[in-house]
């Protein structure tokens, strides 16, 4: 029963914090589930696999009504990351997946360095590929912008689906801020459509593991009854808070994601 | 791929259609208008939210009441009916899992009609091939 209510309360926070930075709910209850509540592994990345929809259908419902989603661009990408989810399973014959947490632990680094550099959020620009508008209730003014470098964001997409069919995790993590450093899309926009997409790339590998019997109704129903509460505020906060504070958040979070990361690579943790 | 031409019918690509009588804009009051198709597909998804929220909501308070554990296995699809008859928590949390899971179905499902019914035969294909590798992975999750 406790543990009911606790995972519930570290859900609800986790549904908060997903939504509001385009990421899913996986990077904290994936390790929190096993390190915490003692989930088989595979177990916790069911259960985060389930929040990770469940934060992408109620942010949903919410960015859409601002119109922020960019769908062509989200559709477009997507076939990119399902087709890496689902081939998955092929990398891990090939790479380990500690050399790969690792690794991708170095890039997380990596990439808050360069949103921190940049300070700011990407300039809007007219490039007539992709464009799509949204009002930014903290700018007080219709934002209008266009995508840069399509086919190089289509490639990362497909390591992104690639890496979160492997490891359960990580995939908005990495296509945030492969949206929004490298294509050149505003913060806002880009977090509101990696909520779609995180959604749909989960939804792949949840009826596998659905089929295979790795949920379990203890961990899943109060983790997936505390998203579907939190994820109702964290898009609200998410438009209305600054790009730059945004951006602050997402390099935090970055950073712890990535300790984590290299901590179960190193098999200090899990 | 999706190269340098324009989309021919971005939904709300011509900022003058999206913004209000300038300069009045209001936190509560998005100036963004949602086209019919987008709103029945917004709809489903509030509805499965809900359904998937009730059923799991119940299936907490069949464990509670009827001091059922909590089983550490979901119900496997084809059992789900005569667990529910016999009003088994783990069923109805398990059918609100379901539910949860297919909405991302609908959400992509629905942006193909719409793509459909915009005549952007690109992104209908682009959106149908999305469409068929989640439909595939599900197939590898059975076998």
């Amino acid at each position: 029963m406790t543990t009911l209510v606790a995972v519930f309360a570290i859900a609800v926070a986790a549904g908060v914090f997903g939504s509001m930075l385009g990421v899913g709910g996986g990077i904290i209850m994936v390790p929190m589930l096993s390190l915490v509540f003692g989930a088989p592994i595979k177990v916790a990345i069911a259960t985060s696999i389930v929040c990770v929809i469940a934060t992408s259908t109620v942010a949903q419902t919410r960015f859409a009504r601002r119109g922020m989603t960019n769908m062509r661009l989200g559709m477009l990408l997507e076939v990119a990351t399902t087709v890496g989810a689902v081939t998955g399973g092929v990398t891990a014959v090939l790479i380990q997946g500690r050399i790969l947490q690792a690794a991708f632990a170095v890039l997380l680094v990596y990439v808050a360095w360069m949103m921190n550099r940049r300070r700011g959020d990407a300039v809007p620009e007219r490039t007539g590929v992709l464009e799509d508008t949204y009002f930014d209730p903290a700018l007080g003014e219709q934002v209008v912008y266009g995508c840069k470098r399509v086919p190089l964001g289509f490639v990362l997409s497909l390591a992104a689906g690639n890496i979160s069919g492997l490891l359960g995790v990580g995939g908005g993590a990495f296509k945030v801020p492969v949206m929004n450093l490298l294509m050149g899309i505003p913060l806002k926009a880009t977090i509101a459509t990696s909520n779609l997409m995180i959604g749909v790339t989960a939804a792949a590998s949840a009826a596998i593991f659905y089929g295979r019997g790795y949920m379990d109704p203890a961990f899943a129903l109060p983790a997936a009854l505390g998203i579907l509460l939190g994820a109702r505020f964290g898009p609200g906060l998410a438009v209305r808070l600054s790009a730059r504070a945004l951006g602050l958040t997402f390099q935090v979070v970055l950073v712890a994601f990535a300790v984590l990361m290299a901590l179960q690579a190193l098999e200090v943790l899990l | 791929m999706s190269g340098g031409r324009r989309d021919p019918s971005p939904p709300a690509s011509d900022p003058g259609a999206a913004t209000p009588a300038a300069g009045t804009p209001t936190l509560d009051a998005p100036p963004h208008v949602m086209d019919p198709l987008e709103r029945t597909v917004q709809r489903v998804l509030q509805a499965g939210v809900a359904v998937s929220f009730g059923l799991m909501l119940a299936g907490l308070v069949l464990a509670l009441v009827l001091k059922q554990p909590l089983t550490p296995r979901v119900t496997p699809v084809g059992d789900l009916g005569t667990g529910l008859a016999a009003l088994d928590s783990a069923a109805f949390i398990s059918l609100g899992l379901i539910v949860l899971i297919a909405t991302p179905f609908v959400r992509v499902a629905g942006s193909l009609v719409a793509f459909l019914c915009l005549r952007d035969r690109r992104y209908a294909l682009v959106t149908a091939a999305v469409l068929a590798v989640m439909c595939l992975s599900v197939l590898i999750g059975k076998s």
